[in-house]
């Protein structure tokens, strides 16, 4: 069923096809509209979960920890403060291994408060033990949720999962979007039932303390279960690609491979780099871009392979660390230690602030002249 | 009635021996005795405290169902369990029960506890009260009666705050039943357990259940220590059956004196404090057995 939607409506239908049974939840801009439209379709019969608003994004997170480990399929979302109000249960839902789904529709955090986008709220969460997709496009949204319960709920994996979509640029923004019909779903989305859960006929001790190496083994796994997810996620994208012919992978490639220079981001503006690849390379410059769509596991070793012959790398930060920089930053020197390329940092559209396709041909005409890593603002 | 508290007895206990508690721990025989009036089919919600030390990997004294989350999450956590219980068709036979200490449910979790309560989700709420936060070693928190000793509250000023209203606020806030309890009367709580087995609705229960280091009492003298807690007045049993009050146990009115002097947490007291809260008390239960308890302060 083709329609035009925006980020907020994509996810909650990415919600009602994957069929989830639990949505408990909190208000917040940019994200109220997923919940407003779960409510309605609730009002109206056609969603048949349990949809509870609480009374605080820590309260939704502490249920979505409630109502997962009995079993039932979860889904959440939430912005901005909320994400960081959220914060404390994020690691414990994850070291629980819960699995579930929830979609965190990127704002720039306070103070100033602001409503615009940036990536700050999300980034913060990239240590809380959930995989993390952050797309560019309302049709990513949509097909990241469901395929998202597909990791999540595998066996061997069992780790929350967050969506990432941008603040009014993905949320507020109709586009056309293919929503898959819910046989197709179900075909591909089975509910497989929780080895680990609440069950009174199966009683079990969930979220226990373990003391000193006990919890070392138990942080392990997780980490473990983290690195083990590449080959699910990967099988779970091709599986995807065959059903619906959309194909998607870690990393985002455009134009990388005989490029010189290349742009490495995340989130919604990749849209508008992409032109600006486009224009430079009708004017015949060889530039490209690169964008992370799986930010957690970090892929690491797809980085490497797909920047293997770019010389020049110009690393786009929508956040920022005080103190330190773009976040985005370190995790790409890391990815490629000990290679002699340049690596420079732009950070810019911090709140939301408005970023051209001539900015980032600004961006990629700097990095090819620039001889040593270098760490700038653009404003 | 059906239900035979020697019988049940004698099945086998729902939670084991051999956790960390302490001896002479209360809170732990709170919890065998909700088991024994609620049965097997429990799912417990624990708030980080004491009680969250009975399980530890790789070890579990609990026959039932459990899960710790966060220390000021129980009543939401126990939402999103119901709501799961609701989704998977298998909430008719099961109570979800949140088992959280004084510091976690009068303060950091007073917000999640006052959403579950509004929602009147069907849970049961209790609130097994040390008066005070005896997991990080003995801290004031807002269930601590005035002048006691804590960690944060040394003498010879002792706390000078008095103690919230928990039950009276959770009755006006909507709860369809409340009640005060005290492990030192086991058949009064299972009584008052039976009952809120078959509310539809939420269930607030604050339990007095004194705690040996923190009380400064000896760990043979807890439930003692109880007994006198109520007998005195100073920990009424009641019950609010939709904002209708009841008092469950007329207290002899014993001197406050020999409930504070034996409890090690009291010892700093001038005689000029003792004569205060004895005064406070006669006051109080004047006021509740004259049909006034809305209007009583402390209690």
């Amino acid at each position: 069923m083709i329609d035009i939607i925006d980020g907020n409506k994509c996810a909650a239908w990415g919600a009602r096809r994957a069929k989830v049974q639990c949505v408990p939840c909190f208000p917040i801009t940019p994200t109220t509209e997923i919940i407003e439209t779960i409510a309605e379709w609730n009002a109206k019969g056609e969603f048949k979960g349990e949809f509870v608003v609480l009374e605080s994004e820590h309260s939704a997170a502490s249920a979505c920890l409630g109502s997962s480990m009995t079993g039932a399929r979860t889904f959440t979302a939430t912005s901005s403060q909320g994400l960081l109000l959220m914060h404390e249960i994020l690691p414990i839902i994850s070291g629980c291994r819960t699995p579930m789904v929830m979609t965190t529709v990127s704002r720039c955090i306070s103070a100033p408060i602001g409503l615009w986008p940036d990536h700050n709220d999300t980034l913060a969460m990239r240590d809380a033990g959930w995989i993390m997709f952050i797309c560019e496009t309302n049709q990513e949204v949509l097909d990241s949720v469901i395929m998202g319960y597909k990791v999540s709920e595998n066996p061997k994996i069992l780790l929350p999962v967050i969506v990432n979509m941008d603040g009014f640029v993905h949320s507020y923004t109709r586009t056309e979007v293919d929503i898959p019909e819910q046989k197709l779903v179900d075909k591909f989305l089975p509910h497989p039932e929780l080895e680990i859960r609440l069950d009174v006929k199966k009683p079990m001790t969930l979220g226990i303390p373990a003391m000193g190496l006990d919890y070392m083994r138990y942080r392990q796994q997780l980490h473990t279960a983290m690195l083990d997810s590449f080959t699910v996620i990967d099988k779970v994208h091709k599986e995807w690609a065959k059903l619906t012919g959309r194909k998607y992978d870690f990393l985002d490639e455009y134009k990388v491979k005989d490029a010189d220079a290349v742009i490495v981001m995340i989130g919604a503006n990749a849209t508008i780099a992409r032109a600006a690849v486009d224009t430079m390379r009708e004017k015949g410059k060889k530039v490209g871009l690169l964008r992370i769509r799986l930010f957690r596991p970090f892929p690491e070793a797809q980085l490497r392979k797909a920047l293997e012959k770019v010389n020049k790398i110009a690393v786009v930060d929508q956040n920022i660390c005080p103190g330190m920089g773009g976040i985005l930053y370190p995790e790409i020197k890391m990815a490629l230690y000990g290679t002699k390329k340049i690596i420079s940092d732009y950070v810019q559209g911090l709140g939301g602030n408005f970023v051209s396709e001539e900015d980032y041909i600004e961006i990629l005409n700097d990095i090819m002249k620039t001889k040593a890593d270098d760490r700038k603002w653009q404003m | 009635m059906d239900f035979n508290i020697k019988e049940e007895m004698k099945k086998p206990h729902l939670i084991t021996g051999g956790t960390f508690a302490c001896s002479g721990c209360n809170p732990i025989l709170g919890i065998r005795l909700m088991l024994i009036a609620l049965g097997k089919n429990v799912i417990m919600v624990n708030s980080s405290g004491c009680m969250t030390l009975t399980a530890t990997w790789p070890f579990t004294p609990y026959r039932i169902p459990w899960v710790h989350g966060a220390i000021e999450n129980g009543g939401a956590v126990s939402a999103g369990i119901l709501m799961g219980l609701k989704a998977l068709k298998k909430d008719k036979d099961t109570h979800v029960v949140v088992y959280a200490g004084d510091g976690a449910t009068y303060d950091i979790g007073l917000q999640s506890l006052s959403g579950m309560i509004h929602r009147n989700e069907k849970i049961i709420y209790i609130c097994y009260n040390n008066c005070q936060f005896a997991n990080t070693g003995h801290q004031c928190s807002s269930a601590t009666e005035q002048y006691a000793r804590t960690t944060t509250t040394p003498p010879p000023k002792g706390n000078l705050l008095p103690r919230k209203n928990m039950a009276k606020m959770m009755a006006m806030g909507g709860a369809e039943y409340c009640a005060t309890a005290c492990v030192s009367y086991p058949f009064d709580f299972i009584k008052k357990l039976r009952k809120a087995a078959k509310v539809e609705g939420s269930v607030f229960i604050d339990l007095l259940a004194p705690c040996e280091p923190g009380w400064l009492v000896k760990p043979n003298e807890t439930l003692k220590a109880g007994k006198m807690m109520v007998e005195s007045g100073m920990w009424p049993l009641y019950e609010i059956e939709k904002k209708k009050f009841t008092i469950s146990h007329t207290p002899q009115m014993t001197p406050v004196r020999d409930a504070l002097k034996m409890q090690g947490r009291f010892k700093h007291l001038t005689e000029e404090q003792i004569v205060e809260i004895q005064k406070i008390v006669v006051k109080e239960w004047e006021m509740i057995t004259k049909a006034r308890f809305w209007e009583a302060e402390e209690y």
